[in-house]
């Protein structure tokens, strides 16, 4: 593996860490590190990092393109199950700390919560392409490859309606995610633009 | 979280007012002061400051009803909306605003913060209600704070937050799915 992957790998791994290192340091000594709600801060926690990261997996790309950080497109895998991971403890979280494994009232919450329903939904997405995120899948699937990850076009904005959904005050949090993701989409389809009058 | 709030009865406060036949409602005002609570001055917040919330007057004048002014034994801080807030302990947490400047008598009932920014979500009465779901999500369970990290405590929401026995009665006859 090239060097920038173990420096990304070490970036991309330090709010995981963090988490484990806060959840042993709050079960000896609860609300030391995660508030009076700590189910609450960690599911926060998880998801913030996990949607973050969705948007530094397609920032890779631009940065590619744009800074000429050629090595970037190695690193996409990487970033992409990093977010997997966290959107997963994201929802184990919620399933352990929130809900306490009571799956009636997890099914209640599936159906009645919209944005649980949207949320999961980008779940599942992310979980066909973490599966299929390896080079055996895209020998595999060729072309068709390209088009199912396709999908985090619609992964991620299903996951930023999820915060906004749940949000009762204060937009500002999902302004920004759907901010930064417009942007990259408009990098990405300018870039397509020129790539097509060029050839 | 069961808070153990201190204070005075809302009645005897409303009481030295003598407020005539006409007042059906009460307004209460919460304080704004931006250089001071930071939240206030946020974009896209979506509520629009002063905070204001209200009461029906036999509501106002229950025993349950109060003006806190102490928390654990100690002063209100200033973060629990010192230095007095309301308690309405059979309605959802919302319609006790903090930091009280300004009471008012009204005829009408006021126009609440919450209802304003929501008014499918949020109502003027806005009792505990298990059965009646806010449009995003259930009411139907609560987790009670504290809640450790592997047992989060959920239970199910009591109907008037436990209060039925003294509060159901100011509700009879009326359609709470309606008047949410």
């Amino acid at each position: 593996m090239i060097w920038s992957w173990w420096i990304a790998l070490i970036l991309f791994a330090a709010p995981g860490l963090w988490a484990l290192v806060a959840i042993v340091v709050d079960i000896g000594n609860p609300g030391q590190m995660l508030g009076a709600d700590a189910g609450e801060t960690l599911v926060r926690h998880f998801g913030e990092w996990g949607l973050r990261m969705l948007l530094v997996t397609l920032a890779l790309s631009s940065l590619r393109r744009r800074a000429g950080f050629t090595q970037a497109i190695r690193l996409r895998r990487l970033a992409g199950l990093t977010a997997f991971t966290y959107l997963s403890l994201h929802g184990l979280s919620y399933l352990w700390f929130l809900a306490g494994f009571e799956w009636l009232q997890i099914r209640e919450d599936l159906v009645e919560r919209a944005y649980i329903t949207v949320g999961f939904a980008a779940w599942l997405i992310l979980s066909v392409l973490a599966v299929t995120s390896t080079r055996g899948w895209q020998r595999r699937l060729r072309q068709r490859w390209q088009t199912l990850h396709a999908l985090i076009y619609l992964a991620i904005p299903l996951g930023i309606l999820h915060l906004l959904w749940l949000t009762k005050a204060g937009y500002a949090e999902a302004l920004v995610y759907a901010l930064v993701y417009a942007i990259l989409m408009i990098e990405r389809l300018l870039a397509r633009r020129s790539r097509q009058t060029a050839s | 979280m069961v808070v153990p709030w201190q204070g005075i009865s809302l009645r005897k406060v409303l009481e030295k007012f003598e407020p005539n036949g006409n007042a059906k409602f009460v307004e209460f005002t919460t304080l704004k002061r931006p250089t001071e609570m930071v939240g206030q001055r946020a974009s896209f917040s979506g509520i629009d400051w002063p905070y204001v919330e209200g009461l029906r007057m036999d509501e106002a004048m229950h025993p349950l009803s109060i003006m806190v002014t102490g928390l654990f034994g100690k002063p209100l801080p200033k973060q629990n909306g010192a230095p007095w807030r309301l308690m309405v302990p059979w309605k959802y947490g919302f319609k006790s605003g903090k930091s009280i400047v300004r009471i008012r008598f009204m005829a009408k009932p006021p126009r609440t913060t919450w209802s304003l920014l929501a008014p499918n979500e949020y109502g003027f009465y806005a009792n505990v209600n298990p059965k009646v779901a806010h449009p995003r999500w259930s009411q139907a369970s609560e987790r009670r704070l504290p809640s450790s990290l592997l047992s989060p405590n959920r239970r199910p929401t009591m109907p008037f937050n436990g209060y039925a026995n003294e509060v159901a009665g100011l509700y009879s006859g009326m359609d709470l799915r309606r008047f949410f």
